[in-house]
């Protein structure tokens, strides 16, 4: 079992591994990590998971651009595929913290954005419903009706495509009145927000995690934990 | 609408501009072709596939006083002309044509893939034809026709991927540059082949470059990656004799403009910069040509009458002052469904503040 000390380290090379995108280095450690008898959940949370929230910041500061950001994902991806299966092998619930279906509307195809959105989700222990893109609105509807998420989010990149959103939305709100929805997408802003009836929207991958707490405590009224 | 009516043509003005004279008011350039296509009855997918269509489109532009120049071909240049599949649009949320298998899937399919026959690749052929029909009779609103090429990491990302491309960049720079180089070569191929199938008169190439802006790459990768093939693709345009390059500059480039400068753009070229760029630093970058821009989309398409006319003001106090000259526009594609007051108000600001002899 591993001392406090060396659990230390072991987190910090895991968050490392992520931040500098080196995926060698993160399913090493995470390897690592199993071998010493650090819980892996806590190998997820506090080592990748932490890492990735620094990657976040780092994009919002236009330290890092969607190349790093896709690289730093493969090394995350890298982690928790060793460590994952520890986590539900151990019968230990990942405890979701929330669900969110995502998916890119109909007519458009610019997914790079809900990708990174989608990994930021998964990174901080949400379930992820992934519906892709080009996505016929009333699939929106039906995912939801499938899954009972607390949240969709909705993505578009273009003038055209985002005229599908307040449609997609009055079918959502018609399904379920209590469903938060969140928009993302270049053309996307507070006002777009307002005028479509959605409840919030995600200025950028980085941002997209807080938004969606924020969205879950005004439903729920209470805070998330771990 | 009360304007002041026009004494020139939209082709006299034009000719004014691109000769380094100052014209008698701001063009309009309206990126609107499928606001067109729509308002004329027609369907996106029309666009593509109906003489009939791009017919009705040309004779709707002339209701706003724009400038129509009949764009020929599409944004997604690279991925049919390779040997991928595409799908034109058919919901009505759609755009533009989408990829739905690139050419290029692995790094073997990258170093396998040759230039094509370019008479016979993708768009290239419909391209010739709808030049052709265009130059039969071209209206007093149409100074030239345009050829829709694109920026070589545009075309890049059309080939493999802009998700494929960007992972590249990082763990893959040579397979990159090698798809890099089959975006520019074929670029450089469909210019020639327009040249010596119809001379360079009165056809503008048009480079659309949104996929290297700084919402998606760093101005380092785009020092690397983009600059050096963009640059090569406009010398080579202009050596076979294309006048002026018409280059959208698409999306955030700020910290990418130090680069641009150094890209030739013709004499001069057209430079069309989206809302993230201010008129006035685009203006210092590029003293030379004509700045074409930059009107917030998002607001043509939600905002209000008076919004839309206050910021085509604001755009045109400040283009008028460009060394190089200024055309009014869209900083990126017309809202097809934006509402028709708000197009109106655009011609309105023009007519109000516009002329320069006001």
């Amino acid at each position: 079992m591993a001392s406090p000390e060396r659990t230390k380290e072991i987190l910090k090379q895991l968050h490392e591994a992520v931040v500098h995108y080196d995926e060698e280095k993160a399913a090493e450690w995470s390897k690592i990590a199993l071998e010493e008898g650090v819980d892996p959940f806590i190998a997820i949370m506090d080592g990748l998971a932490n890492g990735m929230v620094e990657v976040g910041d780092l994009y919002n500061k236009k330290e890092y651009f969607v190349p790093e950001l896709l690289m730093c994902a493969d090394a995350l991806y890298a982690g928790l595929n060793i460590l994952k299966p520890a986590v539900d092998a151990s019968g230990r619930r990942a405890g979701a913290k929330a669900s969110i279906v995502l998916g890119v509307v109909e007519g458009d195809v610019h997914d790079i954005g809900k990708n990174l959105v989608k990994l930021m989700f998964e990174a901080a222990g949400w379930t992820v419903y992934d519906l892709g893109r080009d996505v016929p609105l009333d699939k929106f509807v039906e995912e939801l009706v499938k899954t009972n998420c607390d949240i969709v989010g909705i993505s578009a990149m273009m003038t055209t495509s985002m005229l599908a959103m307040p449609v997609v939305i009055k079918k959502l709100r018609a399904q379920n009145p209590n469903v938060r929805i969140m928009l993302g997408g270049a053309p996307i802003t507070q006002d777009a927000v307002e005028m479509y009836g959605a409840d919030g929207y995600a200025k950028s991958a980085g941002t997209a995690v807080d938004e969606a707490i924020k969205l879950i405590k005004m439903l729920k009224k209470e805070e998330l934990g771990r | 609408m009360s304007l002041r009516p026009d004494r020139i043509t939209e082709k006299e003005r034009m000719r004014a501009l691109l000769n380094h004279q100052k014209p008698d008011r701001v063009p309009i350039w309206s990126f609107g072709t499928l606001f067109a296509i729509i308002n004329s009855g027609y369907k996106v997918g029309n666009l593509y596939r109906d003489p009939a269509a791009l017919t009705a489109m040309r004779q709707f532009m002339r209701q706003y006083n724009w400038i129509s120049t009949p764009m020929v071909g599409y944004s997604i240049v690279g991925a049919k002309e390779y040997g991928g599949e595409i799908k034109f649009p058919t919901s009505e949320y759609a755009q533009a044509p989408m990829v739905s298998r690139y050419p290029v899937e692995t790094e073997e399919d990258a170093w396998r893939l040759t230039l094509p026959d370019i008479k016979m690749a993708g768009m290239v052929p419909k391209a010739l034809t709808a030049i052709r029909q265009i130059r039969e009779n071209p209206p007093d609103n149409e100074p030239f026709a345009i050829v829709i090429l694109s920026g070589a990491f545009t075309a890049a990302g059309n080939i493999c991927s802009v998700e494929r491309l960007c992972r590249w960049l990082v763990r893959k720079p040579t397979v990159a540059h090698r798809v890099l180089r089959l975006a520019t070569d074929l670029m450089v191929e469909i210019g020639r082949f327009i040249a010596d199938s119809l001379g360079t008169d009165d056809i503008v190439p048009f480079i659309g470059e949104p996929t290297s802006s700084n919402q998606l790459i760093s101005a380092k990768h785009f020092a690397e990656f983009a600059f050096p093939y963009n640059k090569e693709i406009n010398e080579k345009l202009l050596a076979m004799g294309y006048r002026h390059i018409f280059c959208h500059v698409c999306g955030d480039q700020n910290l990418n403009l130090p680069y641009w400068a150094q890209i030739p753009m013709g004499s001069p070229g057209l430079v069309s910069i989206g809302h993230e760029v201010d008129i006035e630093t685009a203006a210092q970058y590029f003293p030379n040509d004509i700045i074409v821009g930059n009107i917030e989309t998002g607001t043509i398409q939600m905002g209000t009458p008076a919004q839309v006319y206050e910021l085509s003001r604001r755009c045109i106090e400040k283009g008028k002052k460009c060394p190089g000259g200024f055309i009014l526009a869209p900083g990126c594609e017309l809202p097809p469904r934006a509402p028709k007051e708000n197009i109106g108000m655009i011609t309105q600001a023009v007519n109000d503040f516009g002329w320069y002899d006001a």
